[in-house]
């Protein structure tokens, strides 16, 4: 059972297209385990169509219809398939993600660098300098290690469960922490946890090699 | 059961919600209606040129371009259109706003990925029976009480679909601290019965 959905601020947010690339991935994933929030995204879209159809108009062009209309001419019928990413060879772990994740692992096996025993994480590039996706692994029964946040951090539980002082967290359920908030999540005992992550950078880090995951902190001990 | 509300669904789009655009988008679709597709250019364009203008800080000539663009997609995914399941003005912001985002992240140096914003929102927008039945019921609500918002809370919206703006940028636009703005945004969706309250969102726990 889902119980936590991004805020509705937040659903605007994506419906309007401000959030970032990482940003949207996450929400999307939600979306596809909630209705509710997919019923809420498509009343969003259709306020969006409504915004702009009753918002103000800017003259076009004279030559922008028949140069649209040529574009048309020369295409045999108006037929253009979604476009679709290529089907991925996935690893183990990945086949037990939803597909609409593996849409963006990247090819070949993930690559995952320990952060402690049992905490796992491998880098999904979307081409963000300010956002990283990521998967977790919790190893079951495993406990990340305290830690603190220097920027946002969105989770998304994708299979398994962990709980922290807060609550039990179950696929689906979508988590924003904001810089500051340290928590200590400890996965179910029989089952290994994956999460989708998107960590927010507090500053713009470029043009030298990052230390793996630099945007944790972990507390000692 | 869901048969039943995916008929009742239908009827229902068929009486009220089918608007000129509905049935000339099909028929771009389905006929490949040229004539039909003129008539939705002529609408659509100055109204996508503005919001490409205002969203995008573009000129008009990129503005133009990016109308193009944007309309030969609908003319070229007009075949997926249902309006048992969108509405035309719906489905062509959903394309102008992905052209808008591909826009950008085109111009922005940190682009090292060919991902295109409708990978990203891959069709969640598309309603599934259950979801578009209590979209359309929510659809005549929208367009009436979208007039009578107050103007703060109305204004607060079209600086984020048509201009744009994060939650975050409206408040610096309008020297508003965030939560005002994230309060008014949560009336209006209150107003337009979109927020879909304590009662549905069991054990509503939002994330801040
Ligand atoms: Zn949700």
């Amino acid at each position: 059972m889902i119980s936590r959905h991004p805020s509705p601020e937040w659903l605007v947010e994506y419906s309007s297209g401000s959030l970032s690339t990482a940003q949207s991935i996450a929400t999307t994933t939600h979306i596809k385990f909630c209705s509710t929030c997919e019923t809420m995204v498509d009343a969003l879209a259709h306020l969006g169509g409504t915004l702009l159809q009753e918002s103000e108009s800017v003259p076009v062009s004279m030559r922008l219809l028949e140069h649209v209309m040529t574009s048309i001419e020369t295409d045999f019928a108006p037929a253009e398939p979604k476009s679709e990413l290529p089907a991925k060879v996935v690893d183990g772990i990945a086949a037990a993600l939803p597909q609409y994740v593996r849409n963006f692992l990247p090819a070949g096996d993930l690559r995952w660098s320990f952060l402690s025993p049992s905490l796992r994480l491998a880098t999904i590039g979307v081409g963000e300098a300010e956002f990283e996706l990521a998967l977790h692994r919790i190893k079951a029964g495993g406990q990340a290690p305290e830690h603190d946040h220097c920027g946002q951090e969105i989770t998304v539980v994708l299979t398994g469960c962990f709980s922290d002082e807060e609550g039990i967290y179950q696929p689906g359920d979508f988590m924003v922490r904001d810089a500051g908030d340290i928590h200590k999540p400890i996965a179910a005992q029989n089952e290994e946890c994956i999460c989708l992550s998107v960590l927010a950078a507090p500053i713009k880090l470029t043009g030298f090699k990052r230390l793996l995951n630099p945007w944790l902190k972990f507390s000692p001990g | 059961m869901m048969s039943s509300i995916h008929y009742l669904h239908k009827e229902f789009r068929r009486m009220s919600s089918a608007s000129q655009w509905d049935i000339g988008l099909e028929s771009v679709g389905i006929r490949q209606d040229k004539t039909a597709f003129a008539e939705l250019f002529k609408h659509f364009a100055p109204l996508l040129k503005a919001f490409l203008m205002k969203g995008g800080n573009l000129g008009p000539e990129t503005a133009e371009e990016l109308v193009q663009e944007t309309m030969i997609k609908v003319w070229r995914r007009a075949p997926s259109f249902s309006r048992d399941q969108a509405s035309a003005t719906t489905w062509i912001y959903t394309i102008a706003r992905n052209t808008r985002i591909d826009w950008y992240r085109k111009q922005s140096r940190q682009d090292a990925s060919n991902l295109r914003a409708e990978d990203i929102y891959d069709e969640v927008e598309g309603a599934s029976p259950y979801a578009s039945l209590l979209q359309v019921r929510s659809i005549s609500t929208i367009t009436d009480q979208l007039l009578e918002l107050p103007k703060e809370q109305a204004g607060v919206l079209r600086l984020m679909y048509l201009e744009g703006m994060s939650g975050q940028q409206v408040a610096d636009a309008l020297a508003l601290p965030l939560g005002t703005v994230k309060s008014r945004i949560r009336l209006a969706l209150a107003k337009l019965k979109i927020n879909l309250g304590k009662g549905q969102l069991a054990g509503d726990a939002q994330s801040d």
